[in-house]
């Protein structure tokens, strides 16, 4: 059970995203667009931080670049079309 | 002939660019600022739609670019989402029947059996169609596509093939030598060429400016609306007649001023089961922010023209920057002024459809091949003299 679930709203798991990275991934809207990690209902607000940490071994410099996360999307929450 | 090309970019015109090259032996190097499908072909929507193709050149292209895909996952070896379902254009008002008949006209001399549905045919061919709908335009040939996926495969391909990829090293620089483009500057480092390809999208005329070389491509935002996932809604391509309208429009009219943010309906359901809603036209810069008010408008006409929708939920909203030309046309061919410097950018919303059948007629062009195609009305030269 090495090959846990990174991302569960899309149900990716950290092989998919360790090959994401050797691909040439450098952040995580690299991994998000390699793999679908971050594109489910949450947004990433599970996975993101795991992500940011397995792009960063061996460490990088990813983490300080403000293009490193993914941005906060609007709405934010599901939002119902009818709502808007 | 060139044997060493560099292209600058890694789009999805980029990408091609690489692989056709890659494909016929040639030494190519590709150099991208950040990653492969970082900018405009990473957030866009997933059409290949031809039945809203400007008649004239840039439909002949769209459907050079529809045969190449017509066979391109067995070439690439990939997935690519690729399904030719059909698109349909929507009309709601008689105005927009006006000008959607005399589009149907023009594209039907042109060779597309385009058909004018009445609502009821067209809400049997598409359940969930709003009542209040007149008609809709129906071609079988339409289809659609996941960028992301035909960006990484051709990067892929191209690999396979012996390019070179270098990510995360931005051009700042075109190296020249007696009058000609030898190559490129990136983080310091100096690469050299027989040719350059720059295929920067809405950046292209800040690369190329360090030059001298002035071009007329804007950055043009389209906001898209992502849904959760749902069952299967829509197997086709579908616009509103008002994203038509948007899209073809000149600056200043009076659709200009009842629409500023040019929104308009574009619908299409992706792999995974979200649908990707779009859109709008805005000149702001190269600003990427999503905003309130472009939001609800694209969820109203979403909602209006397909009612269903109310009870969808949209998870997240992004922008892409469409690279804009004045004449709607893409720039594809060499810079005359620069032996050694080709241009292949500003396809605005039609990069997706045309990015593969651009990427194989640079890739004749930068070694001195013969286009395939006419090229002329994509010349450079167009704007500059």
């Amino acid at each position: 059970m090495n090959d846990v679930i990174i991302c569960r709203c899309e149900g990716v798991r950290l092989s998919e995203i360790e090959q994401a990275i050797r691909e040439g991934a450098s952040a995580v809207p690299g991994v998000k667009k390699r793999t679908r990690a971050g594109m489910g209902p949450c947004q990433g607000r599970v996975c993101q931080r795991v992500v940011l940490q397995l792009l960063q071994q061996p460490p990088s410099e990813a983490g300080e670049s403000p293009d490193a996360l993914q941005r906060s999307r609007s709405p934010v929450r599901p939002t119902l079309l009818g709502d808007l | 002939m060139a044997e060493n090309v560099i292209v600058v970019g890694g789009g999805i015109v980029g990408t091609s660019t690489a692989y056709y090259l890659a494909k016929m032996g040639i030494h190519v190097t590709l150099i991208e600022a950040q990653d492969i499908a970082a900018g405009t072909s990473g957030a866009c929507d997933r059409a290949i739609m031809l039945q809203s193709k400007a008649p004239g050149p840039m439909l002949q292209l769209g459907l050079h670019g529809a045969r190449i895909y017509e066979t391109l996952e067995d070439e690439l070896e990939a997935d690519l989402e690729y399904r030719r379902g059909g698109g349909m254009i929507l009309i709601e008002t008689e105005e927009e029947m006006t000008a959607i008949r005399e589009l149907v006209e023009r594209q039907r001399q042109a060779g597309l059996d385009i058909a004018l549905l009445s609502g009821e045919q067209a809400r049997e061919l598409q359940p969930g169609l709003g009542a209040h709908l007149l008609g809709t335009t129906w071609w079988a040939g339409d289809a659609e596509v996941n960028p992301l996926k035909v960006c990484f495969a051709m990067a892929q391909a191209a690999q396979r093939a012996g390019a070179a990829i270098r990510m995360g090293s931005k051009v700042t620089a075109l190296l020249s030598e007696r009058g000609r483009v030898v190559g490129v500057e990136a983080e310091g480092k100096r690469t050299y060429a027989d040719a350059v390809v720059v295929a920067l999208g809405v950046w292209t005329p800040l690369l190329l400016r360090t030059i001298g070389v002035e071009l007329p491509i804007v950055p043009r935002k389209g906001q898209i609306l992502v849904s959760e996932r749902v069952p299967a809604f829509v197997s086709h391509n579908i616009l509103s007649g008002a994203y038509i309208a948007a899209k073809h429009r000149k600056d200043g009219g009076k659709e200009e001023a009842q629409n500023p943010a040019g929104v308009g309906l574009s619908l299409g359901q992706t792999g995974s089961g979200s649908l990707l809603i779009g859109g709008s036209r805005e000149f702001v810069g190269f600003d990427l922010s999503t905003t309130p008010q472009v939001i609800r408008a694209i969820g109203q006409s979403a909602v209006r023209l397909f009612p269903k929708m109310a009870g969808m939920r949209v998870i997240r909203a992004f922008a892409g920057l469409r690279p804009y030309t004045p004449d709607g046309r893409p720039v594809i061919g060499p810079v005359e002024e620069w032996p050694g410097l080709y241009v292949a950018a500003g396809h605005e919303g039609d990069g997706i459809a045309l990015g593969p059948a651009t990427g194989r007629i640079m890739a004749n062009l930068a070694i001195g091949r013969p286009a395939g195609c006419d090229v002329a009305p994509f010349a450079l030269s167009r704007f500059t003299q």
